[in-house]
């Protein structure tokens, strides 16, 4: 649905897209991770045709976006990092014309604004959008990102604004979003990723770290850690004399595979018949491999 | 064409809700009774004063007032009106770069040159309604106290002024495209007329500038002839077309 190829921008001399290529399949929930100043946005407003990269192609839906009025753009659903509407109007009257902009007739706009507004939980709202907060401001702005049922829809940091219902239900709506639509969104949270997100991105230097499908990701970056747990004193210092790189935390230690293999412990464990709670294998977090990722 | 008509809306329904549209409809309103009434106030206003200014040395005679009193205040008073206007709708594009606004109606796929046209369009039609209260309030009363006919060549002269103020707002359109800020619009706005207006010093070209057309005062006294303006006429159209015309390439390619 989005594919970037071996883009490149910079501002001034400060590279930010360095090379940057990503591809992001249909019907798929992308999460696009990265610190703050990696180049989300900046990657975003390109795929909009609202920054020139200096070199590279970006392609949306297998059509090219060019700098300026991009007509991939009909294509498109877009929620800014901090959304601005025309303050002076409500928000029904912002989605009216956001619809009648992008060419949907009367009957149209009526039946699916109402639907959104229900959707964002802005339905009730009269009052003018200056006097919005900012998590109702971000509702609107998928609101109207939903309006003319695009085929991707670009998020910049939904849930930022937002309490954690108000999470929550974002959430929802963006996973409820995607029968019809793909979806790419950028965020600092991890555990959003990891609750909606079918596929990530990870972007580093300018480029895409660890990308693809997230149970492939894990399964090809992440080193299984392991744990055992118990409330005996002996077995945590046998275990530890014998396989000192385990760590110890209140009662339980953990190791990961690299260091020490599980079936040398498990051998150890029934050999001197060591009582244990509970040994468990830790599916590994996007978490603890970002973490690694950021640390290399 | 309807994409471009919910834009338009949306920049009327801005002037009403912001409440500009019914502050400039009264300055302009007030501008139209006031150049009547200083006319026909001037003969009481100075005998009032007759005995203050005796004392200094003036010597004051009879004034008669005629329209052309009124119309010679009408033209001293536009030229405020259309600075208040300026000054107060300068911002109608550097408010949007500023609050981000345009991104999301053009990333809805709203095509630049139509931002263009509604903000132009929509100032002119402001202008022109303006414009035409205030001559419209001028008109009758001085219909009613005098008659208007002593003034010579008075639609010309109201005309082409009008075309001045729409020159100013070609300007303010094209400036707006090219930069970012309020301050430096009304800057390169005001520099422009001005060295329109230090140019009409120079005597060979004086009748080329585009501020040659506000000398409606010679016109209505019959001290000039409507043909004069000609020159200026033209090269001031041709300007006010040439502005907006360039601005939209220009704001196509503006990275907002
Ligand atoms: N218009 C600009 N002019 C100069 N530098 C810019 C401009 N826009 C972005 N940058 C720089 O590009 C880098 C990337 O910015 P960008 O906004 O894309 O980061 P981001 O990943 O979205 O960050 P955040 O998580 O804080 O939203 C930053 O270092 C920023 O300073
Ligand atoms: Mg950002």
């Amino acid at each position: 649905m989005l594919r970037i190829t071996d883009l490149y921008k910079s501002f001034g001399n400060v590279r930010v897209l360095d090379g940057l290529d990503l591809h992001v399949p249909e019907h798929s929930i992308f999460g696009f991770i990265g610190k703050n100043g990696s180049g989300k946005t900046t990657t975003m407003k390109t795929v909009l045709g609202l920054l020139k990269a200096d070199s590279g192609t970006v392609e949306v839906a297998g059509e090219k976006v060019v700098y300026g009025n991009s007509p991939t753009n009909r294509h498109v659903g877009y929620l800014p990092d901090v959304p601005e509407f025309y303050s002076f109007m409500t928000a029904p009257e912002y989605l009216r014309f956001c619809g009648e902009i992008t060419g949907m007739t009367n009957t149209d706009i009526k039946k699916r604004s109402g639907e959104l507004l229900e959707l964002v939980g802005l339905s009730g709202e009269r009052h003018r959008i200056g006097g919005f907060s900012r998590g109702m401001k971000q509702r609107l702005g998928i609101a109207q990102a939903l309006i003319n049922s695009p085929r991707l829809l670009i998020c910049d940091e939904p849930t930022s604004a937002l309490d954690p219902v108000g999470r929550k239900e974002i959430l929802d709506i963006l996973t409820s979003a995607r029968e019809k639509t793909t979806v790419i969104f950028s965020t600092h949270i991890l555990s959003d990723v990891e609750r909606i997100c079918t596929d990530v991105a990870f972007l580093k230097d300018g480029k895409a770290e660890l990308q693809g499908n997230i149970s492939d990701v894990k399964s090809r970056y992440g080193i299984d850690e392991y744990s055992i747990e118990t409330d005996c004193g002996d077995t945590v210092r046998a275990l530890l004399e014998r396989f000192p790189a385990m760590t110890h935390i209140r009662g339980k230690l953990s190791f990961r595979e690299s260091d020490v293999c599980v079936f040398d412990v498990l051998a150890y464990i029934s050999e001197k018949r060591l009582p244990t709670a509970k040994i468990e294998r830790c599916e590994p977090t996007l978490e603890s491999l970002f973490m690694e990722a950021e640390s290399k | 064409m309807k994409t471009l008509f919910s834009f338009i809306k949306k920049e009327f329904t801005e002037q009403v809700r912001s409440g500009k549209l019914w502050l400039l409809f009264i300055i302009f309103i007030l501008f139209g009774i006031m150049n009547p009434a200083i006319a026909k106030l001037t003969p009481w206003l100075l005998e009032t004063l007759s005995d203050s200014l005796a004392e200094s040395g003036m010597t004051v005679t009879s004034v008669t007032v005629t329209a052309l009193d009124s119309w010679v205040q009408f033209f001293k008073n536009i030229p405020m009106g259309l600075i208040v206007f300026i000054i107060l709708e300068s911002s109608i594009f550097t408010k949007e770069y500023a609050s981000g606004t345009l991104l999301l109606s053009l990333t809805k796929g709203l095509e630049r040159y139509k931002v263009v046209v509604s903000k132009a369009f929509v100032l002119s039609a402001l202008w022109t309604v303006y414009y035409v209260i205030c001559f419209g309030i001028t008109y009758l009363y001085s219909a009613y106290f005098w008659d208007n006919s002593v003034a010579q060549n008075l639609v010309f002269s109201v005309v082409i002024r009008w075309l001045f103020g729409m020159f100013v707002i070609s300007l303010t359109v094209l400036f707006s495209v090219v930069f970012k800020t309020n301050t430096s619009v009304l800057a390169a706005v005001g520099g422009c007329v001005a060295v329109s207006y230090l140019a009409g010093f120079l005597p060979k070209i004086k009748s080329f500038v585009p501020t040659y057309l506000t000398d409606g005062n010679s016109l209505i006294y019959g001290l000039s002839e409507s043909g004069n303006y000609t020159v200026s006429l033209i090269i001031t159209l041709l300007l006010t077309v040439a502005c907006v015309c360039i601005s939209i390439p220009l704001f196509n390619k503006k990275q907002l």
